[in-house]
């Protein structure tokens, strides 16, 4: 490291500084806070309004659901899992790139994990909302959800502890609490800088109460820094345990296309796959919109590319494999439930989600593409497309064959399906709108560290 | 910036000359004086075994490149020894592809026709198709590896940054070709021997025990090297701290991946899958299967995990040692089952097999690393690798 | 000087200045002195002579208190809470306990870790004297602070003075309770 400083340019073994421009310590944390402290624009209005539309609109399908019943989605036998599942394992997706950004990348010392991963956490926690909401509505009565929990009850009941649906109740509890913590440990730095410049009354009380009297002390940071790197070091394997947890859902079973073991690295590689296409979807605008090029650069962006090419081209392994000993096992139901799979009825999902998973990402091989804004963001969002779409083969193919043909049918979503799906992204939305207004959204302490001045020795490190 | 000491070398010990590498390979034959059925289940253990460090070695290499770490550079020649030994691995192949008929009841067509399954998949498991399979295998491995190795090697000559370039442009498809040709491999070779078993994880499963294998590998081979002089001051405590998170990191991948195909399998009980598992719980195979939980999992998982353990050399050495052993428990655990049920036995041939071959493996590693330095002297990145540390 | 200060309190603008200052301040025998800085510096601890947290302890404690809790839970509310065969699998499914056991050893980790993390540094602090200098506000932007207490043995308001000077202080100023 320190072979960048003061010489700008990038070759094979100097890759190029993580920070343009000529910033110093007070400029980094300038341009971060001003974001926070401008008049709010008019575009924010603008995307907060349609955000809030859309969170209205899950409301009202919310309470439709309860006032009407579950029969106003399109579940019907066999098909008791459709949207709300792949809806739910959707969105715990994506919430997997802000824990790997912070926790795994930190571990494996890729110092450009700094200026995005305050946004890659706050899309975590708020993707985890968006998901924990639908296994709550699906449960049917979901004033009764707190069933879920381990409370002792005077029906003398537990739930059952040997069930995978219990076990995602502790997944995504654990990973909800641990990112909220992370995010929140990581923001005391930044939330300290807009305590002390703030004007007003109302935001010194806020930023001064959530700050914690946070005093940039030697020997907090001590503390501060060991507590980081251990919590970095709980959150990769939890990050790990997430998805495989959910894939569980599935695998513990014993229906074609569910049963395999492959699906808890298939599943968590898909899952960063997912998480870092909707970093990008977020970041390459929000970083033309505030001005951000300094601090995402090219280079950031790049590697985000190289890491959708990678996991990407891990899930097409998945689906290879998953193909190929569906065949190996010489099982009937194996077989044809991966031939009805790519031929059936469903066949249009199934390649919409191999084109979008495997076959588009394979452009980031080229540099052109990795470095032109708007192709990465079209792919991006073909990414996002490509893996619900995954989750609804997933759910919806091995479903709608039974084991017995008289049972067999053919799934379609209702209005009321689509628009709560629409209108999680309002919550989603909503929620990171408000986290772009109010809170740092770089880090900009850890901005400092990667600062070619930051290092006591000169780049003698 | 500190500069790296150059000229690292060392001088071939006794036993990596050539006439001692024929008498260990002699020494592996031997092993059929107690019958072609011990000698044949033992070398598909430590072929298995060996190609999987050599694997390792690939992948660690290519990964290496790609994501442009600076802490490996001081271990990159090691590696590349070790990378280049699947040239030595593919010779090993010949004899297994000879005790085809013994290891795998697929080759034998009077049982294929008798069994719905086997002849359902005579298309891939066949006789002709299998040993070309392995020989395509090899041949992709080889030129990925020699490939690599010759870049590097006329890097110590110019010290071009082009051959990074170069390195990088092989690495980032050849981790793709690896990843398929790997799998298929551990389908085939292990996977197969018990034909009816299929499991989609187990090439991920192969895959994470051969980079436990190789970082392993690397400590107990950069701690010798210090030992005998060489390398200090180039390979700091920093890098044995590195190496040893990959050994940590890796035994817990491992669980996590052994964990996750054992109990999905236990949990859905479907006989054709859990018959795997129930061979490995009968009789004596209960306990190789235990030793995998305490000795894979249980002990190294808290033995490695605070900074002490991994940046004491001794601990790390221990440690390194006691892991590669248990990756051969683990190989063996996968293969041996299928041919004595009930009972886990260790015969003569093993011992011949894994002294004769493994000493061998070790041999041709040592006599490489004589005729090269042992670091990429020129490689721009190699003071800045000397001087790393962790934070 | 009327009110006896709290501490007094030195500016320095680089990381490297800070650095040598914590290190000098050390060195004359101070003990009870900070360094304040908005970013944690490499190899401050080591300067200033920071002893080794024990906070991994404490994190250790509590993932092996989640561990046990999870162990416990489980075999007792399957076991004998709530006994029920189901799905064909015994009791006491071991394999089927492994996840929640590694998640509320991850979870009760986590929060030792976090609240750990707090409690040694005496978090939430509202009020500190710090707060009240005004350069200090500063601490989270770009400014490099050392203050010394008074309370420490050796502190003398002049000797602290001249020590600070002697680095290269660009401001120094007492801090009043």
């Amino acid at each position: 490291m320190g072979l960048t400083a003061g010489h700008p340019v990038e070759d094979a073994v100097t890759p190029a500084p993580l920070v343009l421009g000529s910033n110093d310590f007070g400029s980094v944390t300038d341009r971060v806070c001003e974001i926070n402290e401008w008049k709010t624009p008019r575009a924010w209005y603008v995307a907060f309004g349609i955000a809030l539309t859309l969170l209205g609109v899950l409301l009202a399908m919310v309470s439709y659901l309860v006032l009407a019943g579950l029969g106003v989605w399109g579940l019907n036998m066999p098909i008791a899992w459709g949207f709300a599942i792949v809806n739910f394992v959707f969105w715990v997706g994506i919430a997997h790139a802000g824990t790997l950004i912070s926790a795994i990348l930190f571990l494996f010392r890729q110092h450009w994990r700094t200026s995005i991963n305050r946004w890659a956490e706050a899309m975590t926690v708020f993707a985890v909302c968006c998901a924990g909401l639908f296994p709550g509505i699906h449960v049917g009565r979901m004033w009764l959800a707190y069933w879920l929990f381990p409370i002792p009850n005077q029906m003398k009941m537990w739930p059952n502890f040997r069930s995978p649906l219990l076990w995602d109740v502790f997944a995504v509890g654990t990973y909800a609490t641990v990112s909220v913590m992370f995010w929140y440990v990581g923001m005391l730095p930044d939330l300290s800088s807009l305590r002390d410049r703030a004007k007003t009354k109302m935001r010194k009380i806020l930023y001064g109460v959530f700050s914690l009297g946070w005093r940039g002390s030697a020997r907090h940071w001590h503390v501060y820094e060991r507590a980081y790197l251990i919590l970095a070091a709980l959150a990769t394997p939890l990050v790990l345990s997430v998805h495989s947890v959910v894939s569980f859902d599935f695998a513990t079973s014993v229906i074609p296309g569910w049963h395999t073991t492959i699906f808890p690295p298939y599943f968590v590689a898909g899952a960063i796959f997912s998480g870092f296409g909707m970093v990008l979807t977020l970041i390459v605008p929000s970083r033309t919109m505030f001005k951000l090029e300094d601090f995402v650069t090219k280079r950031h962006l790049e590697n985000m590319c190289k890491i959708i090419l990678a996991t990407g081209s891990m899930v097409g392994y998945a689906y290879l494999v998953e193909f190929f000993i569906a065949w190996y096992s010489g099982n009937m139901y194996e077989r044809y439930t991966f031939i009805n799979r790519a031929m059936g009825p469903y066949w249009w999902a199934y390649w919409i989600m191999v084109t979008c998973n495997v076959i588009t990402p394979q452009l980031f091989w080229f540099k052109k593409v990795r470095t032109n804004l708007v192709g990465m963001w079209i792919l991006s969002i073909f990414v996002n497309i490509g893996m619900w779409f995954e989750r609804f083969v997933i759910v919806v193919t091995s479903l709608h064959r039974d084991y017995l043909p008289g049972s067999w049918d053919y799934y379609s979503p209702t209005w009321v399906d689509m628009m709560t799906l629409v209108g999680s992204f309002g919550l989603f939305f909503t929620l990171f709108l408000l986290f772009i207004r109010f809170i740092p959204i770089i880090a900009a302490s850890e901005v400092k560290g990667v600062l070619p001045q930051a290092k006591p020795h000169g780049g003698h490190e | 910036m500190r500069t790296a000491p150059v000229g690292l070398r060392i001088g071939a010990p006794a036993f990596a000359k050539p006439g001692a590498i024929a008498a260990f390979i002699a020494v592996g034959c031997s092993g059929m004086i107690f019958g072609s059925g011990q000698f044949f289940e033992s070398l598909l253990v430590v072929f298995a075994f060996l190609a999987s460090i050599s694997l390792g070695a690939l992948i660690f290499v290519m990964i290496n490149h790609v994501v442009g770490t600076t802490w490996s550079i001081v271990v990159r020649r090691l590696a590349e020894h070790l990378m280049m030994n699947i040239v030595y691995v593919a010779v090993l192949a010949v004899p297994v592809m000879c005790g085809i008929h013994h290891l795998y009841d697929w080759s034998h067509p009077e049982l294929v026709t008798g069994d719905a399954v086997l002849t359902f998949k005579a298309p891939y498991l066949n006789v002709p198709f299998f040993i070309g399979r392995t020989a395509f295998y090899f041949i992709v491995w080889s030129a990925l590896a020699i490939a690599l190795f010759r870049h590097s090697i006329k890097q110590d000559g110019d010290g071009s940054i082009g051959h990074v370039e170069s390195m990088v442009k092989i690495s980032a498809p050849g981790i793709a070709i690896y990843a398929l040709t790997q799998t298929f491999a551990a389908f085939d070779w292990i996977m197969s021997v018990e034909p009816h078993w299929y499991s989609t994880i187990f090439g991920i499963y192969y895959f994470a025990g051969s980079f436990l294998a190789i970082n392993a590998s690397l400590a107990v081979i950069v701690i010798y090297l210090r030992s005998r002089g060489s390398l200090n001051g180039t390979v700091t405590v920093e890098h044995d701290h590195d190496l040893g998170k990959y050994i940590f990191a890796f035994v817990v991948f491992w669980t996590y991946i052994a964990f996750s195909q054992y109990m999905l399998i236990w949990y859905a009980n479907i006989p054709e899958e859990t018959v795997w598992f129930r061979v490995r719980w009968d009789g004596s195979w209960k306990w190789v299967s235990l030793a995998l939980v305490f000795g894979h999992f249980v002990i190294p998982f808290f033995a490695l995990m605070s900074r002490y353990m991994k940046r004491n050399p001794r601990v790390l050495l221990a440690g390194a040692v006691w892991m590669l052993v248990m990756h051969y428990v683990d190989v063996f655990w996968l293969i041996r089952p299928a041919f004595s049920h009930g009972a886990a036995r260790l015969v003569a041939a093993d011992m011949t097999s894994v002294i004769g071959f493994g000493g061998a493996y070790v041999a041709l590693f040592f006599h490489r690393l004589a005729r090269y330095p042992l670091v990429p002297e020129k490689d721009p990145r190699l003071a800045a690798s000397v001087a790393f540390e962790n934070h | 000087m009327s009110a006896p200060a709290w501490g007094i309190v030195a500016v320095f603008e680089t990381p490297a200045e800070i650095l040598r200052a914590a290190e000098a301040v050390r060195d004359a025998g101070y003990r009870r002195f900070d360094v304040h800085t908005p970013f944690p510096v490499h190899h401050m601890d080591r300067a200033m002579g920071l002893r080794d947290t024990r906070l991994p302890w404490v994190i250790l404690g509590m993932a092996v208190l989640g561990c046990a809790t999870a162990v416990g839970l489980q075999g007792w509310a399957m076991g004998k809470g709530y006994p029920f065969i189901l799905s064909g699998k015994p009791l006491f499914s071991l394999p089927a306990f492994v996840p929640i056991i590694f998640e509320l050893t991850v979870l009760f980790a986590a929060f030792g870790a976090v609240f750990g993390m707090l409690a040694f540094n005496r978090l939430p602090a509202l009020y500190h004297p710090l707060f009240k200098n005004r350069p200090f506000s500063r601490v989270a932007r770009d400014g490099f602070f050392i203050v010394i207490e008074s309370s420490d043995e050796k502190f003398k308001a002049e000797d602290v003075r001249k020590l600070f000077e002697s680095l290269g202080a660009k401001e120094i100023e007492d801090v009043h309770d």
